[in-house]
């Protein structure tokens, strides 16, 4: 078949696929308010997508010139991107993955979890008892003016209303909770690229700052307020730390021992999973900037009442990430 | 990077044509973003110090949704462009060709934390520079490329001139050479359309403004005009 006949007896087909897709490819708001029907019903779309797609294989193969292959390299193009669209986020899926999924990602990758949790946890606890034997040792970590605010912060004998900060409001420092604990969630997975000494780094030195911040308000007698304070939010902080620590390591060894696969492979692999990783702890961080920020300061609460919704909310999270999506 | 053409095959048996963007093009996009996120920072700023100390953590949630979320969402919900990469005319997909999802997005993204390294996109511009589709470090994690979203151009047709037979039997190749000069000839000069077409005079017999007319002619025909 020539050219022209070929383009005379299709053209009507690629006049409403192109109408169609005008209308349905992130229209303009002026377009918006037509009707893509009109061209043809949208279950018509599959199908007249096809045929381009063969009407542009067979002009290839029939040297049809650069009109013809254009016009359809084009309309397959612009109906590329529209079937192939990302799916929209469903609530039912978020709630599964949640429930879940991430779960029993979390336990898929138990291995990076483990040694993640005991880069972080081995070096925190050391501190804390090494600091109740020779608490001296706090000034090789913490500047003296850094030790003064830290104390001043958790005084039992200070007169503030509000535990763990030294003014602001909730919102602010909701506000300051999130947009600093995800960035350092965020930074923590993502520099496992560099061979996973990122995470380690990261893990190693929170560990050890927070052991010691633990450690030397305890020896002086102001473990009291501190406590009470990071009791709440400390189950979901920490874990997600090591989550998404755990998750760098990942991407870390997917880079170093890659396996059968080929790095690049190995790589996005790992970034996927890594992925979804980070977006439970997420999810994580922003809960425990919730109620670091709204239940941990109050600080006319008894005792018994700190400590016993922090050990509910350890037990809780421990729970729901060692039993979250089994089916036995 | 002199070609950064890929060829990815579709389900439908056919192959979509990937343009791979190098890096300044990548490297304007993100400039162009960059200067609007921050006049949105500035914008929210300059609202919420109105409100006072609340103000100040609603500024802390924007300023995370501006740093985190503003790529992220813009790529998914808008065909794999932010806005600089719109103005830009760049596109981010999947190596495979469908416009980039979500998790893809989300690694590609995070990982501007490790290509920004040591200063200055340092690591993303040399990845960029080596690999051969022109990929930083972020978009090899996520399987996604950076590829130039191709502007819509109006297919010019052949002019309408009358039908000359060929004689001699002509290649497939030189055909469609001479209906790619038919189509070409109107963004052509006519001293430049007689140049090209005095090189042919085994099919025209003429020169200069004839021996136009008569390769359109021929292209005419092999187009199946009547």
């Amino acid at each position: 078949m020539r050219q022209d006949d070929f383009q005379r007896r299709h053209e009507a087909e690629w006049a409403a696929l192109d109408e169609w897709l005008a209308l349905r490819s992130r229209p303009s708001r002026k377009l918006r308010s037509q009707d893509a029907e009109a061209a043809f019903g949208d279950l018509e779309f599959a199908r007249a997508y096809r045929r381009v797609c063969q009407q542009l294989a067979i002009a290839e193969r029939r040297g049809y010139s650069g009109v013809v292959l254009e016009r359809l390299r084009m309309l397959v193009h612009r109906g590329h991107l529209v079937l192939y669209r990302p799916p929209a986020l469903r609530l039912q899926a978020a709630l599964s993955f949640v429930a879940s999924g991430f779960p029993r990602l979390v336990r898929a990758e138990w291995r990076a979890m483990a040694i993640s949790a005991l880069l972080l946890f081995a070096p925190m606890l050391a501190m804390i008892a090494l600091l109740q034997w020779r608490p001296e040792l706090v000034g090789s970590v913490f500047e003296p003016a850094q030790l003064a605010e830290l104390e001043g912060m958790y005084d039992p004998d200070a007169p503030h209303g509000k535990l763990g900060r030294e003014s602001g409001s909730d919102l602010r420092m909701f506000g300051y909770y999130v947009y600093n604990n995800v960035s350092i969630g965020f930074r923590t997975y993502a520099s496992g690229l560099l061979a996973g000494i990122g995470p380690v780094f990261v893990l190693m030195m929170n560990g050890t700052l927070i052991g010691t911040a633990a450690g030397h308000l305890t020896a002086i007698g102001h473990g009291g307020p501190f406590w009470r304070f990071v009791v709440g939010h400390s189950a979901p902080e920490l874990l997600a730390i090591v989550i998404a620590g755990g998750a760098g390591l990942g991407l870390g060894m997917a880079l170093l021992a890659p396996g059968r696969l080929t790095r690049s492979r190995a790589l996005a692999q790992a970034g996927a999973v890594g992925a979804k990783l980070v977006l439970g702890a997420f999810a994580m961080l922003m809960f425990a900037a919730f109620i670091e920020a709204y239940w941990s300061s109050i600080g006319s609460l008894p005792d018994s009442v700190k400590f016993g919704s922090g050990a509910l909310i350890w037990l809780a999270m421990l729970g729901w990430l060692a039993l979250g999506g089994r089916t036995r | 990077m002199i070609d950064t053409l890929a060829l990815v095959e579709t389900p439908e048996g056919i192959s979509l044509r990937l343009r791979a963007a190098g890096v300044m093009p990548r490297a304007a996009a993100w400039a162009l973003d960059v200067a609007i996120r921050l006049s949105v920072l500035i914008g929210l700023g300059m609202l919420f110090t109105l409100l006072g100390e609340a103000g100040g953590g609603a500024y802390l949630l924007g300023l995370f949704c501006v740093v985190w979320g503003y790529p992220v969402a813009f790529e998914v919900l808008r065909d794999g462009q932010t806005p600089g990469k719109q103005i830009v005319g760049l596109r981010v997909v999947h190596a495979n060709g469908t416009p980039v999802g979500w998790l893809a997005s989300v690694v590609r993204n995070l990982m501007r934390t490790v290509d920004m390294l040591p200063f200055g996109y340092g690591i993303g511009v040399v990845a960029g520079l080596v690999d051969r589709r022109g990929r930083r470090l972020g978009d090899i994690v996520a399987g996604t490329l950076v590829v130039h979203a191709d502007a819509t151009r109006a297919a010019i047709a052949a002019p309408s001139v009358p039908v000359i037979d060929l004689v001699q039997p002509l290649s497939a190749g030189e055909r469609s050479a001479l209906v790619a000069f038919a189509e070409r000839a109107p963004s052509l000069t006519p001293e430049r359309q007689g140049e090209l077409a005095s090189l042919l005079p085994m099919l025209t017999n003429a020169h200069g403004a004839i021996a136009v007319q008569r390769l359109l002619g021929i292209a005419a025909g092999i187009l199946g005009r009547r």
